[in-house]
């Protein structure tokens, strides 16, 4: 019940602060590994387009999944550096394990996986990354 | 537009907007399907229009459940609004009659806040007013909605200062909706333009669903209010 109204409260007293400031931008990174020991490659997890033609748009103001569950898990991950929960983090490794499926990866030969995340800001003309979060190494035999 | 027309218009609108999304979920291999197919049933009888106050009841729960099933929004802004716009319906429906006008009036008032709100927190802010702001939603936000749209992070300062006042500019103006029928009119038109360039940018189509199922309060509360 007092979660319920928790989730309900910013519904009824919207703030509708978009954009108020451009603050530190969550990236997710993740390697993928045979053992435990070999993790370390750190590779970008992106599901952004590379371009975008008019005609894109177009389908895209009927149907833009596969970007909404982009911003989903980057909200994901802006929800785990301020208060970690496993909710997020099973929410971004679920996502995964659909993209890695989707581009055919055999998840059974490289079972180790452990994400990251990278907040970059602007700092005077330069940008910055810090990681902010690593995870938990997870073993995916559970998943597959 | 009389209040009985801007309520099933609401209904209309919304309904379309709970279906365009469900079809997106439905459309990822997930296991929490049955929430969105539940959402489609719920839609389209909202859509045939027998038992709306009921079927609102309906929607609000399964809303409810969505929230709880993500944790929170899973679309940011268009959740709550979509979430604000069914609740009002809800009191509508549930209330003495005397209290709706007044509930579709806050929905109304709420539609205008977010855009004037929207604008407030942006021309206070340096960043926004020099259009620096702008070049960092560019260049390293997660915000893009594809890679080569970074390079517009490279575009002359002025265009970017240009593109931000445009945007405040809009936003702080959009109350002005409510002085006139030519200017709600012009408004609205500018309001679905800015939605339509924050999908090609930002890729949030949900939001211009959303937001359509929200005007018809506004429409009806400009003509409410030019009554006196």
């Amino acid at each position: 019940m007092l979660q319920s109204l928790k989730l309900l409260l910013p519904v009824f007293i919207p703030s509708w602060q978009f954009f108020r400031e451009v603050g530190p931008s969550p990236r997710i990174e993740f390697c993928l590994a045979t053992t435990k020991e070999s993790l370390g490659e750190w590779q970008e997890f992106d599901l952004r387009a590379q371009s975008k033609s008019w005609l894109d748009l177009l389908f895209s103001i009927f149907f833009n999944a596969r970007w909404n569950e982009a911003l989903y898990i980057m909200n994901c991950a802006e929800r785990l550096v301020i208060n970690p929960t496993e909710h997020s983090s099973q929410e971004i490794i679920s996502r995964m394990i659909i993209e890695f499926r989707r581009k055919g990866l055999d998840l059974s030969l490289t079972p180790y996986l452990q994400y990251r995340l990278v907040f970059v800001s602007r700092e005077g003309d330069e940008l910055r990354k810090d990681v902010l979060f690593v995870s938990k190494i997870e073993e995916l035999h559970n998943e597959l | 537009m009389s209040f009985e027309i801007a309520i099933r218009l609401t209904e209309i609108l919304l309904a379309i907007a709970f279906i365009q999304q469900s079809i997106e979920h439905l459309c990822l291999p997930r296991n929490d399907r049955r929430l969105f197919l539940l959402r489609i049933v719920l839609s389209i009888a909202l859509l045939v229009g027998s038992g709306s106050q009921w079927l609102c009841l309906g929607l609000f729960f399964n809303g409810l459940w969505i929230l709880k099933r993500f944790d929170g929004p899973y679309n940011g802004g268009a959740d709550r609004m979509s979430m604000l716009i069914l609740s009002c319906l809800c009191l509508i429906y549930f209330i003495p009659l005397q209290f709706a006008k007044y509930i579709f009036a806050y929905l109304a008032l709420q539609v205008i806040f977010s855009y004037f709100v929207a604008g407030w927190v942006k021309v206070i802010n340096r960043e926004w007013r020099s259009g620096q702001a702008l070049e960092d939603i560019f260049s390293f936000s997660a915000f893009p909605a594809s890679e080569s749209l970074r390079s517009w992070a490279n575009a002359p300062r002025v265009l970017l200062a240009l593109g931000s006042w445009s945007v405040i500019g809009f936003e702080l103006l959009f109350p002005l909706v409510l002085c006139s029928q030519p200017a709600l009119l012009i408004g609205l038109v500018f309001a679905c333009c800015f939605h339509l360039i924050n999908i090609y940018i930002l890729g949030f189509n949900r939001f211009v669903w959303v937001w359509l199922a929200a005007y018809p309060s506004v429409i009806w509360f400009q003509t409410y209010l030019a009554s006196f």
